[in-house]
């Protein structure tokens, strides 16, 4: 049994005095519990809670419910919606809305690089020590030279793709 | 050595180096293969529509995916037990070479008919000649004959370091008391560097290796130089 099926079970013989706790128009709100602490407990794994979303119900709404029981095709199509607002909180189109969570999330998220970008520039002007010689475009030219001439990666590294009778990088 | 933008091994300077490239491919695109199989299945996972997720039963999914990586297993191993045996084959060296490794250069003997013996120190940045290596270049290099089979007898006479040569597939550890062997063959001339592989104090970066693979006949006289 899932976990929120077992936790409504847990609450329902807890004694903690729960009352009706989703009753749209009623007014009385005694020992109810606030949200997110209720019995309905529906999710997109979990879409149909033990327990209906309304637990109070006036004279109107229990009218309804004893219609329920007869025919269905008794019931006009207000009638049906009414009924699956008293079981249900939201429609599984409701349930699966998109939100703007994500422009938020986004926004944060190149905020924070963009801030670390700029402790990185002022790092690199004012921490890093100066760059060795060897990474001079001259020095790095003689090397490419000497690596040449010794031939290193002559298989499918760096030698291999220099064409040695026209001393250019081949095609 | 290695070369900018480089993304894989160096070429392989010896056979078992080969088998090492081979195996390695052949592993990797088993890797491949698996996590783009992973990634896709959670991109299915957190775009589906349906919503029943609680257990159910899966008996035929569950014994394929416990056979289907033990045979993936199996086949990763075979071809990785194969190469290990390939190194220890019996290959009768003509040279012994030993290398003791120190606090923070490594020396060498060539003691197989005089005593031939020099420690080989990194040459610091600042003596570098125009091209070099920074890093990488020592004072005297390790010269060898290229196509013979070598011996290396490796040992530290203080601290763990490690004897290692990419290109020819070499890495093995310096340990104090202890000789640890590997042999050594090259299929082709030139220089191959490594870099100590064991951390062994402030200097560990700083204690390179290079070999410098000639015909016999160049190491002959080379060796007679040096007596």
């Amino acid at each position: 049994m899932s976990f929120r099926a077992a936790w409504s079970l847990t609450l329902r013989k807890g004694g903690l005095g729960i009352r009706g706790i989703h009753t749209p128009g009623s007014t009385a709100h005694g020992k109810e519990k606030m949200p997110p602490y209720t019995n309905y407990h529906a999710q997109r794994s979990y879409p149909m809670p033990d327990e209906p979303f309304c637990m109070e119900l006036n004279a109107e709404q229990r009218a309804l419910k004893e219609k329920e029981k007869g025919s269905w095709t008794q019931l006009s199509h207000a009638e049906k919606v009414a009924l699956y607002r008293l079981q249900f909180h939201e429609t599984f189109a409701e349930m699966n809305r998109r939100s703007n969570e994500w422009k938020t999330v986004m926004g944060c998220v190149f905020f924070f690089c963009g801030f670390t970008g700029l402790l990185i520039w002022w790092q690199r002007v004012y921490v890093f020590p100066k760059k060795p010689i060897t990474l001079t475009d001259e020095w790095k030219a003689q090397q490419l030279q000497r690596t040449l001439d010794m031939k290193g990666n002559p298989v499918q590294g760096l030698a291999s793709r220099w064409d040695y009778e026209r001393k250019e990088w081949k095609k | 050595m290695a070369y900018p933008m480089q993304l894989g091994f160096q070429d392989a300077a010896s056979p078992i180096m080969e088998e090492l490239l081979h195996f390695h491919d052949h592993t990797l695109m088993i890797v491949f293969l698996i996590s783009s199989l992973v990634l896709y299945i959670i991109s299915l996972m957190l775009t589906t529509k349906l919503t029943h997720t609680s257990t159910m039963d899966a008996q035929e999914v569950e014994t394929v995916w416990t056979i289907l990586p033990a045979i993936i297993l199996i086949m990763i191993a075979l071809p990785s037990l194969r190469i290990l045996y390939m190194m220890d084959e019996i290959n009768n060296p003509s040279l012994t070479v030993k290398t003791m490794g120190h606090q923070w250069y490594w020396s060498y003997e060539y003691t197989d008919y005089e005593d031939l013996s020099f420690d080989s120190y990194m040459i610091p940045t600042s003596e570098l000649k125009p091209g070099e290596l920074r890093l990488l270049e020592v004072d005297n290099r390790v010269v060898l004959p290229m196509e013979m089979t070598i011996r290396m007898l490796i040992s530290s006479e203080d601290v763990l370091h490690s004897w290692a040569v990419p290109s020819l597939g070499l890495k093995t550890d310096a340990i104090p008391g202890r000789l640890n062997q590997t042999t050594l063959m090259s299929t082709r001339p030139g220089l191959f560097y490594g870099q100590c592989s064991e951390i062994c104090g402030s200097n560990h970066s700083f204690m390179p290796i290079v070999l410098e693979l000639v015909p016999l006949k160049y190491f002959e006289k080379w060796s007679a130089s040096m007596l």
